[in-house]
């Protein structure tokens, strides 16, 4: 017996209608951003059209309010648009920068409902039924996204049903549509026509050539039948558009890591025109940080030229941060070393690792004192300032290391990306110790078996002897002395036990 | 006449007038660790929140011995009055451009905390300066030991005013030609040394009065 597709399963829907109760009612809400190729290259007074390459030519794909006035249609040739009208801007569309505004557009949702999904090139689809609450309702909420689509430049068709599917394709149909129980859904898509579906064309026509044209005829044709000449995935989707069968949806996420460009029309070179687009690009990034509760140590600056490859500036950080005024700060003391090659095209800023940040608080002063000059900045923040200007390698701190050779018995530390370990290990040891070490130990000449340096030495204490590291390939033998020569500078000599005994300086007691 | 007395305050007011003796802006110095230095230093002590130079033919003859003391007590911070106050934070003590390594051993057993220890090594003079002039500056080191390879008398005046404004101690090493040379430092100390001993000079200590001194250390 062969069952109608629309064919109102009665045990099925009441049954969910029943489970209402016990089973959270899901909502969805539809943005199909229909202008969206001509949208994503940002707002234009001028008459323009977004073309495509079909079979080797140039088509318009669409055409702005202005030109559609004109007698500009899709479909037709470039050429041809351009003979309606000759001052039209053409545009090959760009579909990075449609997925780019899509997801600055999710980004936005996110701040609605945790589920925000991007389903296709041009409909997003959030699910709210959680949210109408919070926002006021549902007539309230629909207006606050409108508004925030109009302000962000993009025109949406806006529809909200029960299922995902009946809500794009209500949005693809431009029916401002709302449905909130799911026993309405059949109605309201049986006048839908069948280009809403975004099915392929082939299946539209011959769907067509069997009569029906509209969602409605095909609820009315037989399940098997329509599965077995248009494929099982079609009769799913329809099924899903009811609500008879679950449409599980993976909800997007915003990128971990923030990735912003700044793309320029000409070249510019201008000092602050540079640090008024990074301000900005940064400003984008603390609000990113912001919403995520998040701070980043490093960044990364890439700076596109036309001809000469791209400069990249690094910037890093002792301490998560998020501020933009911090970072242009860094920024402006590099710039005070770093040259750009040529004028720049185009920015990106890049976000290294992210980590929560936890909110300090203000210390409070009891003694009624307050610090003796006042703090200008941490020493987090003074080493960030010096390393942007002379190089992180150049700004470090050092620590001992447990171990009797004195060349290995410390080693630097960054300050930079890591937090300085502190050594408890105050073992004052009864012997002596240089504060200056050379770099490398300096074989000093020699005469009568006694080292000169600036003249005689004169032995003062001494030998210790040091011995060990055969483990290893940079074992040590040596014998000790603290040495002065006649300009009184006092000298840690050593002289090797094992090879020829030739004295060398490895330190100054300063 | 009343018409002299507020020329000569106009001209005491001026602060390119340095004055021998000033008793009423002499702070309480920083011990220096040698009782003998102390008692020719005005306040009894390495000048706090100013610049110092130092001028040593070679690096190395006890400059650093010399100083040591001091920078440990800054390190630890051991002030009895700090302590009570909540902002108790000893101080960090910055190196800029020294050279040589400062070895880190050595130091822990002059009792100079490691964790608060920050060496900067500028390419440049400029730089040197520059570097010396934001530790200085930022309030949050105790002392800042530079060795500039110039130090004119412009470059002094800035790091004298970074020292006061940060609450610091400026250290500046240099050759023993530069006596010559004007500076803004608050205490100018000559040092030299010979197989019998060290010598230094006091040739100018704003506050107090020129001194030789033989072995201190």
């Amino acid at each position: 017996m062969q069952h109608a597709l629309a064919l109102d399963t009665p045990p099925i829907a009441r049954r969910t209608t029943a489970a209402t109760a016990t089973v959270v009612q899901r909502l969805w809400f539809c943005v199909y951003l229909q202008n969206l190729s001509l949208e994503a290259s940002g707002p234009s007074k001028e008459a323009r059209v977004v073309v495509e390459e079909q079979h080797g030519v140039h088509r318009v794909l669409l055409a702005c309010s202005q030109a559609s006035a004109a007698g500009i249609q899709s479909g037709q040739s470039s050429n041809a648009a351009l003979a309606l009208m000759p001052t039209l801007h053409i545009e090959e569309r760009s579909a990075v920068r449609e997925q780019q505004a899509v997801e600055q557009l999710a980004t936005w949702l996110e701040q609605f409902t945790s589920v925000v999904c991007i389903a296709g090139r041009d409909v997003l689809l959030l699910e709210i039924a959680g949210s109408l609450r919070l926002y006021g309702g549902l007539l309230s909420l629909r207006q606050q996204i409108a508004a925030g689509l109009g302000q962000h430049g993009f025109e949406a068709s806006l529809a909200i049903a029960p299922t995902p599917l009946a809500a794009t394709w209500m949005a693809r149909a431009g029916r401002r549509a709302c449905v909130r129980d799911p026993a309405n859904i059949s109605s309201m898509l049986r006048d839908l026509p069948l280009s809403c579906l975004d099915w392929p064309a082939s299946i539209c026509d011959s769907i067509n050539a069997m009569g029906a044209t509209s969602v409605g005829d095909c609820l009315r044709l037989p399940r098997e039948g329509f599965a077995r000449r248009f494929g099982s995935q079609r009769l799913l989707q329809l099924d899903r558009a009811l609500g008879r069968l679950p449409d599980p949806r993976a909800s997007w996420r915003a990128p971990e890591r923030f990735c912003a460009d700044y793309e320029m029309t000409e070249e510019q070179s201008d000092r602050e025109v540079l640090f008024a687009i990074c301000h900005e690009l940064l400003l984008s990034l603390e609000r990113f940080l912001l919403t995520r509760q998040l701070g980043t140590q490093r960044l990364r600056f890439i700076f596109f030229h036309l001809r000469a490859p791209a400069t990249e500036v690094l910037l890093g950080g002792a301490e998560f941060e998020r501020r933009a005024d911090h970072w242009l700060d860094l920024l402006r003391i590099r710039f005070e070393r770093v040259q750009l090659p040529e004028a720049f095209i185009a920015v990106r800023l890049q976000g290294g690792r992210n980590q929560a940040m936890q909110a300090e608080t203000e210390r409070l002063a009891f003694h009624g004192k307050q610090s003796p000059q006042g703090r200008r900045y941490s020493m987090s923040q003074l080493a960030e300032r010096l390393a942007a200007r002379i190089g992180d390698q150049s700004v470090h701190s050092v620590t001992t290391v447990a171990e009797h050779r004195p060349q290995r018995a410390w080693r630097l530390q960054g300050l930079l990306g890591g937090k300085v370990v502190t050594t408890l290990s105050s073992i004052r040891r009864s012997l002596y110790r240089p504060l200056w070490m050379l770099p490398e130990p300096m074989l000093l000449a020699a005469e009568q078996g006694c080292p000169l340096h600036h003249g005689r030495l004169t032995l003062l204490e001494g030998p210790e002897r040091l011995e060990t590291g055969w483990w290893d390939e940079d074992g040590i033998a040596r014998d000790y002395y603290t040495a002065m020569n006649p300009q009184g500078l006092r000298l840690w000599v050593f002289r090797n036990r094992s090879r020829t005994a030739s004295w060398y300086l490895h330190g100054i007691f300063g | 006449m009343p018409h002299d007395s507020s020329s000569l305050d106009k001209l005491l007011e001026n602060p390119r007038l340095w004055r021998g003796r000033n008793p009423a802006q002499g702070t309480a110095g920083l011990a220096s660790g040698y009782d003998r230095l102390d008692r020719h230093l005005p306040g009894g002590g390495w000048p706090q929140h100013a610049l110092t130079e130092i001028l040593t033919e070679y690096y190395g003859i006890g400059e650093l011995r010399l100083l040591m003391p001091a920078l440990a007590a800054l390190s630890v911070g051991d002030s009895a009055e700090e302590a009570a106050a909540d902002f108790a934070e000893p101080g960090w003590i910055a190196w800029v451009a020294p050279p040589f390594q400062p070895y880190p051993p050595a130091l822990q057993q002059w009792g100079i905390d490691l964790s608060r220890m920050l060496i900067v090594r500028p390419r440049s003079n400029k730089e040197v300066l520059w570097s010396a002039e934001q530790a200085l500056s930022s309030g949050t080191c105790a002392a800042v030991l530079l060795w500039p390879e110039r130090l004119d008398d412009q470059a002094s005046r800035r790091l004298q005013l970074a020292a006061e404004k940060g609450a610091s101690w400026a250290i500046a090493f240099r050759p023993l030609a530069a006596r010559t040379e004007p500076s803004a430092a608050a205490l100018r100390i000559e040092m030299q040394a010979n197989a019998s001993g060290t010598r230094l000079s006091i040739f100018k200590s704003r506050g107090g009065q020129p001194v030789v001194l033989h072995n201190v250390l």
